[in-house]
């Protein structure tokens, strides 16, 4: 069962939206105001946190700057009283990832909550398969019948590879995709981990091949060059 | 108690046997290590395989404690096991020992490619050499059948690991099956290990 926070200070509004999300299958703790949803975050898990701007103690926007500073990334729905376009770009920019602006149907409330917690964890299959191959991301763990067990960042170049299979794709796409702009990356990092990759591949008997040159661009395909 | 040899009048040629091979895995070894540097194994076992346990396995087979039975039907009386640093030396070992004229694979198996469902990693060979001596079937020059094992050190260690959890039966039904999984994952993971050296051992020689 999902798990939300909700932060909300008017008590007739937090005792209906606490109300219909429980009837939604979801468990809600809900919270007064800005202070208790740190607190509240720092201790427990949640699925989503829905959080109100105009709040007493702490408001919304620094509630969820607090958050987000304590490095939780979970992803949050911010409630705003009117819509005012500055709110909402610094609460964006606070690290929300949506937001609803005040009155909203609760159906909608509901769909948002249902779109961020979708995100999570359908984002990417668990299991990707080209060829004889299967790639388990979530178990690091390439296999045909035989399997093999991937470093990190080699499961994350796999997928990538896997997604874009039958494309090209450049050592600098590469780097920004996998590597994330790292500054301690470098084209040679790539061309390492591609070679990991290849002999991988053949250790397990694969029947797919990632094809190209040193720095230049790979393509991950089934067709024996 | 005198009791006649399993191996009968074959068992002092089976030494020779042993000693033979022996030689020749050593020579490749040292001649390579005077061009490259690195030998193509880190070490080497062999043993002819005791009267004892030779009768058990003929029991186990349900053949008969018979000199025939433990040279013709069972074929590691004599058996290496071939240690490497890296994958590609136990194919250039296998290699190398395909090339002799007077040895035929009898059997190959490749559970490196090829693992077995607990995670097991390992490359198997039966030769069979023809040498000027005679074998319990009285030809001669005779046949003589040996058992070799090649495996990367991690390989290896996995292997000494498993072998010592088969033995434990004190372990609980629960805890037997959980561990099996956790096994496996660490050959998988040794495997990536080994892999990885590889990898990194022919950048480094590309480069040079």
């Amino acid at each position: 069962m999902a798990k939300i926070l909700l932060a909300e200070d008017e008590k007739e509004l937090q005792k209906a939206e606490v109300t219909v999300l429980q009837m939604s299958g979801y468990e809600v703790d809900a919270v007064d105001n800005g202070m208790q949803a740190v607190e509240a975050a720092k201790t427990n898990i949640y699925d989503c946190m829905v959080i109100d701007i105009m709040m007493p103690v702490m408001d919304g926007i620094e509630a969820l700057k607090a958050i987000r500073a304590s490095g939780n990334v979970t992803p949050v729905i911010l409630l705003t009283a009117k819509a005012e376009i500055d709110d909402r770009i610094t609460g964006l920019d606070a690290g929300a990832d949506d937001y609803l602006t005040k009155p909203f149907a609760m159906k909608e409330l509901l769909a948002r909550i249902r779109s961020m917690t979708r995100r999570q964890e359908a984002y990417t299959p668990t299991k990707l398969s080209i060829g004889n191959v299967t790639l388990n991301t979530e178990q690091q763990e390439l296999s045909v019948e035989n399997a093999i067990r991937l470093a990190n960042k080699e499961s994350k170049l796999m997928e990538f590879l896997m997604l874009n299979a039958e494309k090209d794709v450049s050592t600098m796409e590469i780097l920004n995709h996998v590597w994330h702009g790292d500054p301690e990356a470098d084209m040679d990092i790539v061309w390492i981990y591609i070679s990991y990759l290849r002999k991988k591949l053949e250790s397990i008997d694969a029947n797919i091949f990632i094809d190209g040159e040193r720095d230049q661009s790979f393509i991950l395909t089934s067709h024996e060059v | 108690m005198t009791t006649e040899s399993i191996y009968g009048h074959c068992k002092e040629t089976l030494s020779l046997v042993e000693n033979i091979m022996l030689d020749r895995l050593t020579r490749l070894n040292k001649e390579t290590k005077a061009k490259t540097g690195e030998g193509i194994y880190e070490h080497l076992n062999s043993r002819v395989k005791t009267e004892e346990s030779m009768r058990e396995k003929c029991a186990r087979k349900g053949l008969p404690e018979t000199p025939e039975s433990a040279l013709t039907k069972i074929h590691d009386a004599v058996g290496f096991r071939v240690i490497t640093t890296f994958i590609d030396d136990i194919y250039t070992n296998v290699d190398y020992l395909k090339s002799f004229d007077d040895i035929t694979v009898i059997e190959e198996k490749d559970y490196i490619r090829h693992a077995k469902p607990n995670g097991y990693r390992s490359y198997h060979m039966i030769l069979a050499l023809t040498l000027p001596y005679e074998d319990i079937l009285g030809n001669n020059p005779g046949t003589f059948y040996v058992e070799i094992q090649l495996r990367t050190i991690a390989m290896d260690t996995w292997a000494s690991l498993e072998h010592q959890m088969k033995y434990k039966h004190d372990i609980g039904s629960a805890n037997q099956k959980l561990i099996t999984v956790e096994l496996k994952r660490c050959a998988d993971e040794l495997a990536s290990c080994d892999v990885s050296m590889q990898t990194i051992r022919d950048l480094i020689r590309d480069s040079r």
